[in-house]
C-alpha cells in the first residue's frame, strides 16, 4: 500500500511536469471533432494538445471543482451561455484571432468565439409511417399522437434556447399542443433520439441537426427537417481561460480551429462553420430563418414555464 | 486501550488497525471531508470560505427534497424486496441440494455484475419499447411495464440480486445441513428446520447483502436515469447527478443532497448492525464439516427450469439485446438479416483502435483496485470485528459511507481534495486518481463480505494460534485470512467487475486523454455510434466474466478443493 502510493506520487510528479508545455483542452462533444482538431493542430504547429472530452455539464463541473487550481487552457462548450457566464466572472482571456474576421458579430464576444454552430430541427424517422412534418406545430397533430420525444431543456442547451425563443415569441401553445398530444420529455439529446431511431417514436421535437445528419450518413432512416416558421442555433463557444499558464499556445489553438483547415474539420461532423467564407454542402446560418430570443425571461423562469406545461 | 481485559477473544493486531485507519483516512475520509466542506461553503471550489451555509439550508428546505427522498426510499426498499424474492429461494436450493449444472448457473448469475447498469437499462429499453426487439420477434411490447416504478424496481432487482444469491448460498453452505440436521433429529420437519435454524443463522449474510442491495440501489444512477426521467420519477441520485451534469452547475447543492443520501444509508447500516449484535452467529468452530447435499428427486426439472428462467431474465436477455445492437449496422434497420453483420466488432478490434487501449487500461485498473480494495477491506473488517474500542464504529461507518455516495460526488470530492494548489505532488491527472476513486467507491463490498464472514468465525481458532506462539499479525495471515478467503475472492471479483466498467466517476476524474472501457462506450453513444458502444460493452462483459472464472478454476485446481466455498 505504502510503496504503491509513493510510486503514485512519483508518477504524478512526472506526469504533471511533462504536461506543462502542452495545451490542455476541455471540450464538449462530438469526440471525433476535437480529436481531429487536436491531431491537426499538433501536425501543424508541433505543439501537443491534450484533450478531456465529456458533456458540457461535466466539463463545467470539472472546471468548477478545479477552480482553485485550474488545469485547462482552452475550453470548448456546446452552450453560449457558459461563455457569457465565464465572462461575467472574469475568467476569460480577451483574444481576437486574426482568423475570426469573417465570423459574424453575433458569434463572437470578448473572450469567446464560436468554434461552430448547431441548428435545432425536427428529427423524423422516414420509415415511421407518419407524414413528413414541415413545421413545429405539425407534431401536435393527431398523426403524431404519442409519437414525439423532446430533450429536456434542463439537460440540452439547444432545446433550452428553442423553448426560450418560443416563450419570447408567444409560441408556447405549440408546446402545450405537444404535451396534449402525448409527447414525452426524455433526458438529453441522445435519450430523445434513440426511441425515434428504433421506431418506438416517430420524431424528435428540437433535435440537433449535426447529430441527426450524422446518423443519416451512417444509414439510419432519419431526416433533419428545418421547420418553416424558423428555428434557433446553438453556437459553440471556444475560449481561453485567464488562468492558463500557456496562453500563447492556447491562442495558436484558437487560430487553428478558426483556420480554413479547422473549419473544414468542424464541417466534417455536420456542424455549421462559424466563418461565413467556408462553403459547405448543408444549410448554413445565412440560409436559416432564425427566431429571436429578445424579451425572453431569465433561465429559471423559462425552465419553470416549461415544467408548468409538461408536469 | 485495555488489552486483554476480556480474555475470550483475540484483540487484533495494532499494525493492522493502523493500516486500516490510515487507509480509510486517505481513501474515504479525505474526499468525504471535502464534500462536507463544499456543502457548507458554496465558493470553496475557487478557494473561498465566503457565505457559509447559504446554499445548504436553501437546498434542505426545498420542497422537492421530500419527493426525492421519498422516491429514493421507495426504490431502495422495492429493489431490496425484488432482490430477496429472487435470491433467497435460489440460494437455499443451490446450497442445500444437488442442483444439476450448479456451477454453470453460478457463472451465469455472476454476469449481471459485469453488465454496466446503464447498458443493461438501454438493452431493456431497446428490447421492450414499441418496435423493440421483442416486438420485432413476437409482436408484443411491454412499454407500460418497463416505463413504470415497478419496472425500475424489477430491473434493478435483477441487476443486484446476485449479490444476495452469492453471499447467501455461501452462508447456507457454511451452515450446511449440519445444524438443521440436528433440528431434524429433534423432530422438526424440513421446512421448519430451514425457517427456524438455517435462515436465522444466515441472518448476517442476508442482512449484509440486502443492505448492500439497498445501498447499491439508492446510489445507482443509470437505471433510474434511463427509465425514470421519462415518467417523471426522480430520486436523490438523479437530482444530485443533474445538479453536477447540467449547466449551471450546483456543486454545493449536490454535495448537500449527497449528505442526505449518506445519512439514509447510515441509518440502514445502524439497523443492520443492531440486527447483528443481538445474537451470536458464530458457526465456524474449527471442527471439520461434511458437505452432504441432498438430492432433489422429482423436483430436479422444476428447479432447473427456475434457475434457467431467472438466469435468462438477469443475464440472457440483456446480453442478447447488447449483442443485437452490436450486430445491427443501423438501429432503424431492425433485426433483418441484411442489417446484421460484424462491422462494429471489426471496427472495435481493428489495428490501432482506441477501444483496445481503453480495454487494457480498464483491466489493469480493475485488477489493481480488486487487490488493494480486497486487502484494505479484509484488514478493516478484521479491525472492526475482532478489535476493541470505540474507533471501530467510526471505522465501520466510514467503510460503508462510499456505498451511498454517488460516484459523481466521490469524483468531485476527489478533485477538490487532490487538486489543491498547495499540494507539492499529487496523483491528480494521472491514472492513480482513478485507482483512488475506484477503491473509495468499491471498498464497502470487500468490507461487507469480510465482516459477514468474520462474524461467523469463532475466536478460538485465532486464540489457539496465539497460544501456540504466533503473533497477532501472523495469526491473521495464517489463520483468519485463509478462512475468509472464499468470501474475499467473491468480493474481489465483484470489485474487479465494477471497477473495470465504472462510468460516472471515471467520466469526471479521468486524466486528460485517458480512456477506460466505460468512457469509451459513453463516447460512442455520445457521438451516435450505439452499435460500436454496444460491441465494446459485449467484449467487456465477456472479458470481465472470463477472467474471474478462469481465476476461480485455477484456485480450485491449486487448492484441490481444500478451500471451502470454491467448489
Amino acid at each position: 500500500m505504502k510503496r504503491l502510493s509513493f510510486a503514485a506520487l512519483a508518477l504524478g510528479l512526472l506526469a504533471s511536469t511533462a504536461a506543462h508545455a502542452d495545451v490542455t483542452v476541455y471540450s464538449a462533444g462530438p469526440g471525433a471533432l476535437i480529436k481531429n482538431l487536436a491531431a491537426g493542430f499538433t501536425e501543424k504547429t508541433g505543439i501537443k494538445a491534450n484533450v478531456f472530452q465529456a458533456t458540457t455539464g461535466k466539463v463545467m463541473a470539472r472546471l468548477e471543482a478545479e477552480a482553485s487550481n485550474p488545469v485547462a487552457d482552452v475550453v470548448v462548450s456546446a452552450s453560449w451561455g457558459t461563455a457569457t457566464d465565464f465572462a461575467a466572472k472574469d475568467l476569460l482571456l480577451a483574444y481576437e484571432s486574426p482568423n475570426a474576421e469573417t465570423v459574424p458579430d453575433f458569434l463572437k464576444m470578448e473572450g469567446a468565439v464560436a468554434q461552430g454552430v448547431a441548428g435545432l430541427i425536427i428529427a423524423w424517422n422516414t420509415e415511421s409511417g407518419t407524414p413528413k412534418p414541415a413545421d413545429w406545430s405539425d407534431l401536435a397533430k393527431p398523426e403524431y399522437k404519442d409519437l414525439v420525444t423532446l430533450p429536456d431543456p434542463a439537460a440540452s442547451g439547444g432545446t433550452y434556447t428553442l423553448v426560450e425563443a418560443f416563450i419570447a415569441n408567444d409560441m408556447t401553445d405549440v408546446l402545450q399542443g405537444l404535451k396534449d398530444n402525448g409527447a414525452i420529455v426524455a433526458g438529453a439529446n441522445k435519450a430523445a433520439l434513440n426511441p425515434v431511431l428504433q421506431g418506438a417514436k416517430a420524431a424528435v421535437f428540437a433535435g440537433v441537426d449535426y447529430i441527426t445528419m450524422g446518423a443519416a450518413a451512417k444509414g439510419e432512416t432519419i431526416e433533419a427537417i428545418f421547420p418553416e416558421s424558423g428555428t434557433v442555433v446553438a453556437p459553440r463557444p471556444i475560449m481561453i481561460l485567464k488562468s492558463s499558464q500557456n496562453q500563447d499556445d492556447a491562442k495558436k489553438f484558437i487560430d487553428y480551429v478558426l483556420s480554413e483547415e479547422g473549419q473544414q474539420a468542424v464541417a466534417k461532423v455536420n456542424l455549421m462553420p462559424s466563418r461565413t467564407d467556408i462553403k459547405v454542402d448543408r444549410p448554413l446560418i445565412g440560409d436559416l430563418k432564425l427566431l429571436s430570443n429578445e424579451g425572453a425571461p431569465a433561465r429559471d423562469d423559462v425552465l419553470a414555464g416549461f415544467k408548468a406545461i409538461f408536469n | 486501550m485495555a488489552r486483554g481485559a476480556v480474555a475470550t477473544g483475540a484483540e487484533g493486531s495494532a499494525t493492522l488497525k493502523w493500516i486500516a485507519i490510515i487507509g480509510l483516512l486517505l481513501v474515504v475520509a479525505i474526499p468525504c471531508l471535502f464534500i462536507v466542506v463544499q456543502a457548507i461553503f458554496p465558493e470553496f471550489g475557487s478557494g473561498s470560505f465566503a457565505a457559509p451555509f447559504s446554499v445548504f439550508f436553501k437546498t434542505l428546505i426545498d420542497p422537492d427534497l421530500f419527493g426525492l427522498a421519498g422516491n429514493t426510499l421507495l426504490l431502495g426498499v422495492g429493489t431490496m424486496v425484488c432482490a430477496a424474492i429472487l435470491a433467497v429461494p435460489l440460494a437455499a436450493l443451490r446450497a442445500l441440494f444437488r442442483v444439476p449444472g450448479a456451477l454453470i448457473w453460478d457463472a451465469l448469475l455472476l454476469i449481471p455484475f459485469m453488465i454496466p447498469p446503464y447498458i443493461a437499462a438501454l438493452g431493456w429499453i431497446m428490447t421492450l419499447q414499441p418496435r423493440g426487439y421483442l416486438e420485432q420477434l413476437t409482436g408484443i411490447h411491454l412499454a407500460p411495464l418497463l416505463f413504470s416504478v415497478t419496472g425500475i424496481m424489477l430491473i434493478m432487482g435483477l441487476n443486484t440480486f446476485s449479490v444476495v444469491y452469492f453471499v447467501l448460498s455461501r452462508t447456507f453452505e457454511t451452515i450446511g445441513a449440519r445444524y438443521s440436521d440436528v433440528g431434524r433429529v429433534f423432530g422438526a420437519g424440513q421446512w421448519r428446520s430451514f425457517w427456524r435454524i438455517t435462515l436465522p443463522l444466515s441472518m448476517p449474510g442476508l442482512a449484509a447483502s440486502l443492505l448492500l442491495v439497498f445501498a447499491m440501489s439508492i446510489e445507482e444512477y443509470g437505471t433510474p436515469a434511463a427509465l425514470g426521467r421519462r415518467i417523471g420519477f426522480e430520486v436523490l441520485v438523479t437530482g444530485i447527478e443533474n445538479r453536477i451534469s447540467e449547466w449551471p452547475i450546483d456543486l454545493p447543492g449536490s454535495a448537500t443532497l449527497s449528505l442526505v443520501l449518506v445519512s439514509m444509508a447510515l441509518v440502514a447500516f445502524m439497523l443492520q448492525r443492531w440486527l447483528l449484535t443481538r445474537r451470536d452467529y458464530r458457526i465456524v468452530g474449527g471442527k471439520p464439516q461434511a458437505f452432504d447435499k441432498k438430492e432433489l428427486g422429482v423436483w430436479t426439472l422444476p428447479v432447473s427450469l427456475l434457475f434457467a428462467f431467472v438466469a435468462f431474465l438477469a443475464t440472457g436477455l440483456p446480453i442478447l439485446a447488447i449483442l443485437a445492437t452490436a450486430l445491427s449496422r443501423t438501429i432503424s434497420g431492425g433485426l433483418k438479416p441484411s442489417n446484421l453483420g460484424l462491422d462494429h466488432f471489426s471496427e472495435l478490434l481493428g489495428a490501432g483502435s482506441e477501444g483496445l487501449v481503453a480495454l487494457g487500461n480498464s483491466l489493469v485498473l480493475g485488477t489493481t483496485t480488486a487487490l488493494l480494495a480486497g486487502l484494505l477491506g479484509a484488514i478493516t473488517a478484521y479491525s472492526v470485528v475482532k478489535g476493541r474500542g470505540r474507533f471501530r464504529i467510526v471505522l465501520d461507518a466510514l467503510s460503508i459511507t462510499p456505498n451511498s455516495l454517488p460516484g459523481v460526488v466521490v469524483a468531485v470530492g476527489i478533485i477538490l481534495a487532490w487538486n489543491q494548489p498547495w499540494l507539492p505532488i499529487t496523483p491528480y491527472n494521472t491514472p492513480f486518481i482513478l485507482l483512488l476513486a475506484y477503491i473509495c467507491i468499491l471498498l464497502p463490498q470487500p468490507v461487507r463480505y469480510a465482516t459477514a464472514s468474520l462474524h461467523q468465525l469463532g475466536d478460538n481458532l485465532e486464540a489457539s494460534a496465539r497460544v501456540c506462539g504466533s503473533g497477532p499479525l501472523k495469526a491473521f495471515v495464517r489463520i483468519v485470512f485463509p478462512l475468509i478467503l472464499p468470501s474475499m475472492v467473491t468480493a474481489m471479483i465483484l470489485v474487479f467487475a465494477v471497477a473495470s466498467r465504472e462510468l460516472v466517476a471515471s467520466l469526471l476524474v479521468a486524466p486528460v486523454g485517458f480512456q477506460t472501457i466505460a468512457v469509451f462506450i459513453w463516447q460512442q453513444f455520445d457521438q451516435g455510434s450505439a452499435g460500436l458502444g454496444m460491441a465494446m460493452a459485449f467484449c467487456a462483459v465477456l472479458i470481465t466474466t472470463l477472467i474471474p472464472l478462469a481465476l476461480i478454476s485455477l484456485l480450485r485446481w491449486a487448492s484441490k478443493g481444500t478451500v471451502a466455498g470454491l467448489r
